[in-house]
């Protein structure tokens, strides 16, 4: 609540720092529009090109039919389909449209839906033209299998026939005289008018159907009929559905109409497609030629058909993108005109919306453009409104800062110019990724790949990449600022692929005498001063190595922890500062402040005291003991002097600094609101109708009941978290330790136990193994894998621990209406 | 090179890195100053990173203890 009053005194003050990019969103200003309707489209179109206005939505309660544009909307869709179309028939032809604009003329909204009319009837006629043709050359293809396949047949069968003939008619010579029992048969076949006339009907059946086919046929004609069958070689084109199957060839004998209806119903049913033919060999012979023939004309017939038709989609293809950002255009124009509410006397339409203050003169340019250029009589009419309603945010970010404005938007969007994290997070966000990721080795690899994408920046970024591509690439800049951090800390964990180098000076430790007996058992003495950037080299390997990083890493994360917080404190003031909320500085900020620094301030203190002294003074019995018995004697846990005032004095701050963050915030809320009530109850002095209506206005909003018990019970929730947050939080950045250790044993095993293991065998097949197994698990477990378990790691330091120290994160993104997002949009 | 020289140096770089960026991208007082907290931001990282390790070797309690192998 207090919040929102800060917001109006704001606008008056600007704020309390000097301004900063990214710091605080863009200031913003609810706009009214007032635009005749004959310039309302051309008005939208340039404020589409320029993109820095977010329209609200006037006509929530209509539905979508019942908006004045919804026609226009219905013939954009018709013409998206139109295009949907084509594109699908550009892709089926291999036709690739091309991606720029051949002309940059502009094309009339109601010519193009003609032209797009035209075009699909054409094509439409083209294509079904085309499979006519294409589907009687199918039959044709399957009537000529049909008669070379039954002409087969026909052929085997008459010369069995005839050779059976020829047998019988020898046997007829041979024992013509003797009553012969075959005479019966004999007669029958010889008998001309008593020969039964059998008719056929051939054709192609689908071969998984053939055996069914064959069992339905003889079911149905008690088993009067003969079916022969030969498989097709190649699967035929069916002409009906188009596809390619495996068919047979089947030629069926039978006897009588009644088995002939039966038969030509089961060869529907079963999808066999039937085709003429005759047993007289001359004209299966005119007919092979006739059908071939026919063949060749019906191929060049759809030849040319196709030709045709790929003119027709080469003709769409140069225009196609330029038709498609037409109407994609033209259908975002008329759903934001279906947003305006439609003035009374219909002449003008009237629009409200959020546009940055910096764009107004951009705006009012546009608008008289569209004034000008569609030769209206009437100019638009731009109006600034005052409001109580939080605006959208809007941060202008680059190349460069935009991933990491994502980093943060993920969490949540800032609210309406509160402190941006982001600003932090450029640095700090790589900084404590580094910290878990330190080998500079491992950072070089990062930045050479990073740097890849960055420098094929140009030629990616209008690609289209895969999902995971499409992330790294998007956070090309992120990785490149990691790999950098990472380098850095590698320097200083004086790790390269785990190998330390003695670079930045002599190590520090040495042995006690020439012989070096006693290195293994009481170890090195230090003989300098300290190695003077990064871990000493003689740690490496040595068996104290792990105690000491252990210590020193645990520490760093306190340390580096603590700092954190501390900046999302200070960045709380800042907001209290900048919204002019006193309340929050005295009630928020500095118990705060006070409360972290005095237990975990204090703990940062004492580690560096140690570190500097060199004293043996165990700091969890010190932490642990100044609460449990503050008053009691240190003995040799004392660190400097004085240090058990120092302690009373931090305990009884951390003590008063939770009340004083739980009490007094909403008893002055409470009071403050009880004093404008007041103070309104004796001012409505004024008479005057304009001052009323401001009343009113103001009225409707300030009589929000004061629940103090909601108020309390929040402020409650916020301490507690606090206070426990603390304590958590600092443990939370233990993490950064956790994963650096993991990190650089993982890498150390990758080089001693692969690499230097294969090296010991002296074979140079070994060594080759070893290799590409160590290049593998690098790059597979620590480039990859690590990286991803580092970055979502200080992604929560970042989330969670440094942001909810100040950053509320409930506003609403700026969602301008913009040609140039649309289009991303669309991809 | 004690612990102030070196944090002299730091500071030292930091100076020259915000007077460069300054110089090579001046784009109006508000981008200057986000530049400006970059740097002040990284620099203020880079030192506390090191000064810790530096730190935590001034008095180590534990020296290198070679292993057996070596």
């Amino acid at each position: 609540m207090g919040d929102y009053r800060g917001l109006n005194v704001r606008r008056d003050r600007g704020g309390c720092c000097p301004p900063m990019d990214l710091m605080r969103s863009e200031a913003m200003q609810l706009v009214r529009i007032i635009v005749p309707v004959e310039s309302a489209h051309l008005t939208l179109s340039y404020l589409g090109d320029l993109g820095l206005f977010q329209f609200k939505d006037l006509n929530a309660d209509k539905s979508p039919f019942q908006r004045t544009y919804a026609n226009q909307i219905k013939r954009c869709g018709e013409m998206a389909r139109k295009l949907r179309l084509f594109r699908e028939q550009m892709a089926k032809a291999g036709i690739a449209h091309s991606e720029m604009a051949m002309t940059q003329t502009r094309i009339d909204f109601d010519e193009m839906e003609i032209k797009l009319g035209e075009l699909e009837a054409e094509l439409i006629e083209v294509n079904s033209n085309n499979e006519k043709l294409q589907r009687s050359y199918n039959e044709l293809l399957e009537y000529m299998l049909v008669l070379k396949k039954a002409g087969e047949f026909f052929y085997s069968a008459q010369s069995s026939a005839t050779a059976q003939h020829r047998e019988i008619e020898a046997r007829q010579i041979g024992d013509g005289s003797i009553d012969s029992p075959l005479l019966l048969e004999q007669e029958m076949l010889t008998d001309p008018s008593k020969q039964v006339k059998l008719g056929f009907v051939s054709g192609l059946v689908p071969k998984e159907k053939a055996m069914a086919f064959e069992r339905i046929l003889f079911r149905a004609t008690r088993g009067n009929m003969y079916l022969r069958q030969a498989a097709v070689d190649d699967p035929v084109i069916d002409p009906i559905s188009g596809e390619k199957i495996a068919k047979n060839v089947f030629v069926v004998f039978y006897s009588g109409e009644r088995a002939k209806t039966k038969i030509l119903k089961i060869c529907e049913a079963f999808g066999a497609n039937r085709y003429p033919f005759t047993d007289d060999i001359g004209k299966q012979m005119q007919m092979i030629s006739e059908v071939s023939g026919k063949i060749t004309e019906l191929k060049t017939t759809i030849d040319l058909g196709m030709l045709h038709r790929d003119n027709i989609l080469k003709n769409i293809s140069y225009q196609f993108e330029q038709w498609n950002n037409l109407v994609r255009t033209e259908k975002a124009i008329y759903h934001t005109l279906n947003m305006l509410s439609l003035d009374v006397t219909k002449k003008c339409l009237v629009a409200e919306g959020w546009s940055p203050v910096f764009a107004t003169s951009q705006i009012q340019d546009a608008l008289q453009r569209a004034t000008y250029d569609s030769n209206s009589q009437v100019g638009s009419i731009f109006q600034v409104l005052h409001t109580k309603e939080s605006p959208p945010t809007y941060f202008q970010t680059n190349k460069f800062t935009s991933a990491f404005q994502e980093i943060v938007d993920a969490y949540g969007i800032a609210k309406y110019q509160e402190a941006n994290p982001g600003v932090y997070t450029i640095i700090t966000f790589p900084f404590l990724f580094a910290v878990m990721f330190g080998d500079w080795g491992h950072g070089m690899c990062l930045l050479l790949a990073t740097l890849m994408l960055i420098f094929r920046e140009k030629k990616l970024s209008s690609q289209k990449l895969g999902d995971i591509m499409e992330m790294m690439f998007g956070g090309r800049y992120v990785i490149m600022m990691m790999a950098l951090f990472s380098i850095y800390t590698g320097l200083i964990y004086n790790e390269f692929f785990s190998v330390p180098f003695e670079m930045f000076g002599r190590s520090a430790y040495a042995c006690r005498d020439p012989s070096c007996r006693d290195a293994t058992t009481d170890g090195l003495v230090k003989v300098r001063e300290a190695y003077p950037f990064g871990v000493d080299p003689k740690w490496h390997g040595s068996r104290t190595e792990l105690p000491f990083l252990n210590s020193l890493k645990m520490k760093m994360s306190i340390l580096l922890g603590v700092a954190q917080m501390n900046l999302g404190i200070i960045l709380s003031y800042f907001n209290a500062k900048f919204f002019s909320n006193s309340l929050n500085t005295w009630y928020q900020f500095i118990p705060q402040l006070i409360f972290l620094n005095s237990l975990f301030g204090y703990l940062s203190l004492l580690i560096i005291v140690k570190w500097c002294t060199g004293s043996q003074a165990d700091l969890y019995h010190v932490m642990i003991y100044m609460f449990l018995s503050p008053t009691d004697d240190l003995g040799e846990n004392q660190l400097f002097p004085g240090q058990k005032t120092l302690q009373l004095v931090l305990l009884l701050l951390a003590l008063i600094s939770v009340p004083w963050m739980l009490f007094p915030k909403p008893i002055l809320l409470r009071k403050q609101h009880n004093e404008r009530h007041q103070g309104q109850s004796y001012t409505v002095i004024h008479n005057t109708e304009e001052s009323l209506e401001i009343e009113e206005d103001h009225d409707s909003h300030d009589h929000e009941e004061f629940e103090f018990s909601e108020v309390f019970v929040h402020q409650l929730i916020h301490t507690i978290e606090f206070v426990l947050g603390a304590v958590s939080n600092t443990a939370s950045y233990l993490r950064l330790w956790a994963l650096s250790l993991a990190h650089s044993e993982l890498s150390s095993v990758f080089y001693e136990k692969v690499l230097l293991l294969a090296w010991g065998f002296n074979n140079i097949a070994i060594l080759i193994i070893g290799i590409v197994v160590f290049v593998c698990a690098t790059i597979g477990v620590l480039l990859v894998m690590e990286t991803l378990s580092a970055f979502l790691h200080a992604l929560r330091l970042h989330w969670v621990e440094f942001q909810n120290k100040f950053y509320e994160g409930d506003g609403y993104k700026f969602a301008p209406f913009s040609f140039a997002l649309l289009a991303d949009e669309e991809d | 090179m004690g612990f102030l020289m070196t944090t002299i140096i730091f500071f030292v770089a930091g100076v020259v890195a915000s007077v460069l960026v300054r110089l090579c991208c001046n784009r109006g007082p508000s981008t200057n100053l986000f530049h400006l907290t970059l740097v002040i931001t990284a620099t203020v990282c880079c030192w506390m990173m090191w000064a810790i390790v530096y730190l935590a070797q001034l008095k180590p309690l534990i020296v290198p203890i070679l292993s057996e192998g070596e």
